[in-house]
């Protein structure tokens, strides 16, 4: 029996010339956990969007039991049963789960939309594979692992035999990752197939029967899951030995910001953050943890002075900042690292140069009676782009033609290029290959060794379980749990207070907080 | 003042109110199409000025009702060219709405004096016809309640009953059809109903049309009923009260009839106080509906913020 889907010599070349896919063979045999693994930018992604008709290949050819097939657009893959959960869900949030779950393929009477069927169809499959969710909910109002849920239901609402899955435990907290798991296992146990894309190794042994691992375009290696470690499959995926560890502060300075009894406010009035008080002392990293969307992002962006304070204060060495804009703080010493490279680090359309010293305009170095001086611009880019390595063919290349971890190294090399006293970092590996990871997590303990005070928040635990020095739980808007980081604390202790599962009492809480 | 309150107060006055209210509501329901689908059409008014002229002027040589449905059609026609300049070649959609409002305002006036002659003012030359009202002498014969009704009711025009019953048909399609399910989530959030492959761009031309032939019917009741004949600038921002009434109806079809009940009440006030309210210079008067229009959205907006603020309290 042939397997159930199959890629054979996949090539895609995109219109710049980057070579996404080489040559990429994959294998799924039907009713089996096959996951992808890669770095980013290894072409797990394009060979993803080609199953699903998203893209073409250019050459090559893709088989569904054995008989050679192609995808114009996704419509024709989803006919052909093969459904796709993408990392950034589509769903309309003002919908109910049951009208998202049946958008574009309604049951009906007549022309009257078929609401009680459509809802009793969504309890259904919601029972049979194990997806608990509510079919009368408001979408908007669902946590996110649910959100994630539904997605997988419109896809098995459509009869998909295969079910794609683009990093789906990237959004998610170690609990809900576990229940995301119970749902796949009752998937296969019925029957469909499941290709689980991912980049973390651990989960990837957790979950899957076998694996396939790319690098570069191209395919290195499939192997089953039960015959390697994870030290051996992350040799394969990188190609060389990799080491991740960071050396832990050895410098204990003063203090250098406080944030004391701080509320946020959104435009609409909708409280944000509620009574943060959170002190930062030279040298050392602060993990700022939570779901997104629990005011870890709108604390950095409130001190980075991109979001007003409706109360409280952010003192700076002993000087409240709270009224003073970007620029001026950004003179007393506070660098940022801002979530977003593409929408608030850089100007994609402007050169490497112009943007490395886009924040420094006011420098007599840069700028002369108002008038840019070309000449220093340039050393200044062609120094920096030493310094920090970036991949790039020279000075007056645009940014937006580099890739992810180059241009996340353009924004860290301005905010780096001098000593700051804060340093404001959100997300800064999102993206990122291994290789450009690595460096930026040189670039922030190296600042941190020179005294700068850094407040890090990202998705990622693992990110901040190995940086932080100090780890902050954000959970609807207030700190709910602190922790001075030492080996022992673990992703799962951090997941509960995340979720709202656990509670600290006050005195540990106070310890940790300094 | 107290003989103000009694004309407020009297049928004459509700009757004029649901007059006044039918234009509002049709493009009301018109704007709330679009703004449903994701377009903020502000070019109401100017379809409905020129929806009314070609109502004004095909009347002249046909029957009332081909009449109301070449406004509509002039309405809808209006709707696919926008549609055709926002979708097809990428104009913004605010752009595209005041060319046609000032294509309006231009083009009818110069319509209207090619096809009277030489008057740039109105059509008070041209034979054109009314929508026949309806009559309801049956009301009549209820007892106690009966001259009332007849007095609230009869003589209306025949698209007061069909914006009556628009409001339900509008809502049917919105909440009860998929079609309805497909406008409102292009309109929030398109890349979810282009995943589950919906044609979007289809279903935003089809919420431009209708919005367009709303607006377009809306015309031809303010010159066909409320005025008969066509004067220039007649609509008197009337197609941006209405996108008003679209948000303070919390874009829903029964808040609209709400909104636009609200609206048309003052706009009935502004005709009914000259007679009463002496005082008050007539133009004052006349910006009453306008002012209205301003607190209303004030006051809406406010009260939103607050409910988001309130639901954010009670679930922490």
């Amino acid at each position: 029996m042939p397997p159930l889907l199959q890629a054979e010599s996949i090539t895609r070349i995109y219109p710049g010339g980057t070579v996404a896919n080489d040559g990429v063979s994959l294998s799924v045999g039907a009713g089996e956990i096959h996951a992808v693994v890669g770095e980013n930018g290894a072409g797990k992604s394009t060979l993803m969007k080609i199953l699903f008709g998203l893209e073409q290949p250019d050459a090559g050819q893709l088989r569904l039991e054995g008989k050679p097939i192609a995808f114009a657009n996704p419509r024709e893959a989803i006919d052909a049963g093969i459904g796709m959960v993408f990392q950034h869900f589509s769903l309309v949030p003002s919908f109910t789960v049951y009208e998202n779950v049946a958008l574009g393929s309604e049951p009906r009477s007549g022309i009257r939309f078929d609401r009680e069927k459509a809802i009793a169809q969504v309890r259904a499959l919601s029972d049979q594979f194990k997806l608990r969710v509510d079919p009368l909910a408001r979408v908007s109002n669902l946590p996110v692992g649910q959100q994630q849920r539904v997605e997988i239901l419109k896809a098995l609402y459509r009869d998909a035999r295969i079910l794609i899955l683009d990093e789906p435990t990237a959004v998610l907290a170690p609990q809900e990752v576990e229940e995301l798991f119970v749902a796949i296992r009752a998937l296969v146990a019925q029957g469909r197939t499941v290709i689980f894309i991912a980049h973390k190794l651990p989960e990837v042994l957790a979950i899957s029967d076998r694996i396939t691992v790319m690098r570069a375009g191209r395919t290195v290696g499939e192997v089953a899951t039960s015959e390697v470690t994870e030290k051996e499959l992350a040799t394969l995926m990188v190609g060389r030995e990799v080491s991740l560890g960071v050396e832990r502060s050895q410098s204990d300075g003063g203090r250098a910001c406080e944030i004391d009894t701080v509320s946020i406010q959104s435009e609409a009035g909708v409280s944000l953050a509620t009574d943060l008080s959170l002190n930062v002392y030279a040298g050392e990293v602060v993990g700022l943890v939570g779901v997104e969307g629990n005011g870890q992002a709108e604390l950095l962006e409130a001190v980075a002075g991109l979001r007003s304070v409706t109360s409280g204060e952010i003192r700076l060495k002993g000087e409240n900042i709270v009224p003073l804009g970007v620029l001026d703080r950004r003179g007393r010493g506070v660098a940022s690292i801002p979530e977003d490279r593409l929408a608030e680090g850089l100007a994609p359309g402007a050169t490497v140069a112009e943007n490395l010293v886009a924040t420094r305009l006011g420098d007599p170095r840069f700028v002369r009676r108002g008038v840019l001086d070309l000449k220093a611009i340039r050393a200044n880019a062609i120094a920096l782009i030493d310094r920090f390595s970036i991949r790039v063919g020279g000075p007056a290349f645009a940014v937006g033609t580099l890739s992810g971890g180059n241009m996340q190294k353009v924004v860290v090399a301005r905010e780096l290029a001098e000593q700051p006293e804060l340093l404001l970092v959100n997300q800064p590996t999102r993206g990122v290959d291994l290789g450009a990871t690595q460096f930026i997590w040189a670039s922030i303990t190296r600042a941190r060794d020179a005294g700068a005070a850094v407040l890090l928040s990202s998705a990622d635990l693992s990110e901040l379980l190995a940086l932080s020095d100090r780890l902050v739980v954000f959970y609807r808007g207030r700190i709910v749990a602190a922790f001075i980081n030492s080996g022992d604390l673990s992703a799962e202790t951090l997941g509960a207070f995340m979720l709202g599962l656990e509670t600290q009492d006050e005195t540990t809480m106070k310890a940790a907080l300094r | 003042m107290i003989d103000l309150l009694l004309a407020v107060f009297s049928t004459t006055f509700l009757f004029t109110v649901i007059r006044t209210t039918t234009p509002l509501l049709l493009a009301t329901l018109g704007g709330l199409l679009s703004d449903l689908g994701g377009a903020l059409n502000v070019a109401l008014e100017g379809m409905m000025l020129i929806a009314a002229l070609t109502a004004v002027i095909v009347s002249v040589y046909a029957p009332w009702y081909v009449a109301v449905l070449s406004g509509l059609f002039a309405g809808a026609l209006l709707g696919a060219l926008m549609a055709l300049f926002h979708l097809r070649f990428k104009a913004d959609i605010i752009l595209v709405g005041f060319a046609v409002n000032i294509l309006a305002v231009g083009g009818t006036v110069f319509a209207l004096a090619m096809a009277t002659g030489g008057d740039k003012g109105t059509s008070i030359n041209l034979p054109s016809k009314a929508i026949p009202a309806i009559h309801l002498p049956f009301l009549e014969a209820i007892p106690l309640v009966g001259p009332v009704l007849f007095q609230l009711f009869s003589g209306h025009s025949t698209l007061t009953w069909f914006a009556g019953f628009a409001v339900f048909g509008v809502w049917y399609v919105l909440y009860r059809t998929p079609y309805g399910l497909w406008l409102r989530g292009v309109g929030e959030y398109p890349t979810a109903p282009e995943a589950a492959g919906i044609p979007v761009n289809k279903v935003r031309l089809w919420s431009l049309i209708g919005s367009g032939a709303f607006a377009g019917l809306a015309g031809a009741q303010l010159a066909m009923f409320n005025y008969v004949g066509f004067t220039r600038d007649m609509t008197a921002g009337r197609g941006f009260i209405a996108l008003g009434a679209v948000l303070l109806g919390a874009r829903h079809p029964v808040g609209a009839l709400l909104a636009a009940l609200l609206f048309g009440f003052f706009e009935a006030l502004a005709i009914v106080m000259p007679n009463h309210v002496r005082w008050m210079p007539g133009e004052m008067i006349q910006t009453i509906p306008f002012v209205v229009t301003v607190i209303a959205l004030i006051l809406f907006s406010y009260r939103s913020r607050r409910a988001s603020q309130l639901k954010t309290l009670t679930r922490i």
